[in-house]
């Protein structure tokens, strides 16, 4: 099954939210997913720290040597793996991004996101080039306006496109629910059913929009 | 989504992971500055355990018994015997 890779030198992007949304999403599709937190800040431990969704298991502190074999083991039938990487230019970026079956590459719409997010997408380029094989890549835009789509994000996605990149839809919006998974654990489901927990923000419309990125991960991975 | 396990059609690409390819993806990554950033560890030999040895002649029981008291004096092993020698030097 796929080994999905969210990766980007810069921190801050969303890449922890975009595993915790992906990892939540497929379960409940009743796959059985892996999810690799290899960043120092630990998000996604932490995530799990207060409680795993079912059919999730996470392994964490997995460096530049055990990235590979790790990805490989975990890897198998019915199984998804997703790797959530560090926000840095690093060997173990470049080493998770050659087992990748899909890179998700995170950018919030602002010039110094692009500028950053465009190493990661160079060198998932340069891997195949070496490789000889594809790695199909995406942009997935984060936290964006819920209201309107801005003249930057409107910008940078043409862009994009114009630059042969695929982009995904929708965009991940700026939900309260997303930040505050990491203090609650488990998934936006949990989260919408459980009125101990205190969002301050709309849950339902934070699970539409993951359950819509999902499937757009999905057909990709098809 | 719905509840049914589409995911379980999915299939992952084959992706060789030999040594010469990791080195390849490694010279990729370098080139862009994606470098091995794995933190380094302290350099130097580790300190070694504590033995409250003197002297290899020393018998154990006298070097345990100057340890216990420069413990109990505040003072270094090496300081407790400073001060022997001051008292040994005085009588003489």
């Amino acid at each position: 099954m796929p080994v999905i890779v969210m990766a980007s030198p810069k921190g801050g992007v969303g890449k922890s939210t975009c595993a915790v949304l992906l990892a939540s999403e497929f379960a409940r599709m009743r796959a059985d997913v892996t999810v690799l937190d290899c960043d120092p800040n630990k998000s996604l431990t932490r995530w799990a720290s207060h409680g795993l969704p079912a059919g999730v298991t996470l392994k964490s502190e997995i460096g530049r040597s055990e990235i590979v074999p790790t990805i490989r083991s975990a890897d198998g039938d019915g199984k998804i793996v997703i790797v959530d990487l560090e926000g840095v230019a690093s060997q173990l970026v470049s080493r998770a991004i050659s087992q990748a079956d899909l890179v998700i590459v995170p950018m919030q719409p602002t010039a110094l996101d692009a500028e950053i997010g465009s190493e990661a997408l160079a060198l998932v380029r340069e891997e195949e080039e070496a490789l000889g094989r594809s790695i199909r890549h995406a942009v997935v835009l984060t936290k964006t306006s819920a209201a309107v789509k801005s003249r930057v994000q409107k910008e940078l996605e043409e862009q994009l496109r114009g630059a042969g990149i695929d982009v995904i839809e929708p965009s991940l919006v700026a939900r309260a629910a997303f930040s505050e998974l990491f203090a609650y654990g488990g998934d936006l489901t949990a989260m919408m059913n459980d009125p101990e927990m205190m969002t301050g923000g709309k849950v339902d419309k934070a699970l539409i929009n993951a359950q819509a990125f999902a499937e757009a991960v999905y057909e990709r991975l098809k | 989504m719905s509840g049914s396990n589409r995911l379980a059609g999915l299939k992952a690409r084959p992706k060789d992971t030999t040594v010469e390819e990791v080195r390849r993806v490694d010279e990729v990554g370098e080139a862009r500055g994606f470098l091995d950033r794995t933190p380094r560890k302290k350099p130097g030999r580790k300190p070694s355990p504590r033995t409250h040895q003197l002297h290899p002649k020393v018998f154990p029981w006298v070097g345990e018994a100057i340890a216990a008291e420069a413990e109990r004096l505040g003072v270094t092993q090496g300081q407790l015997i400073e001060l022997m020698w001051e008292k040994y030097e005085g009588s003489h």
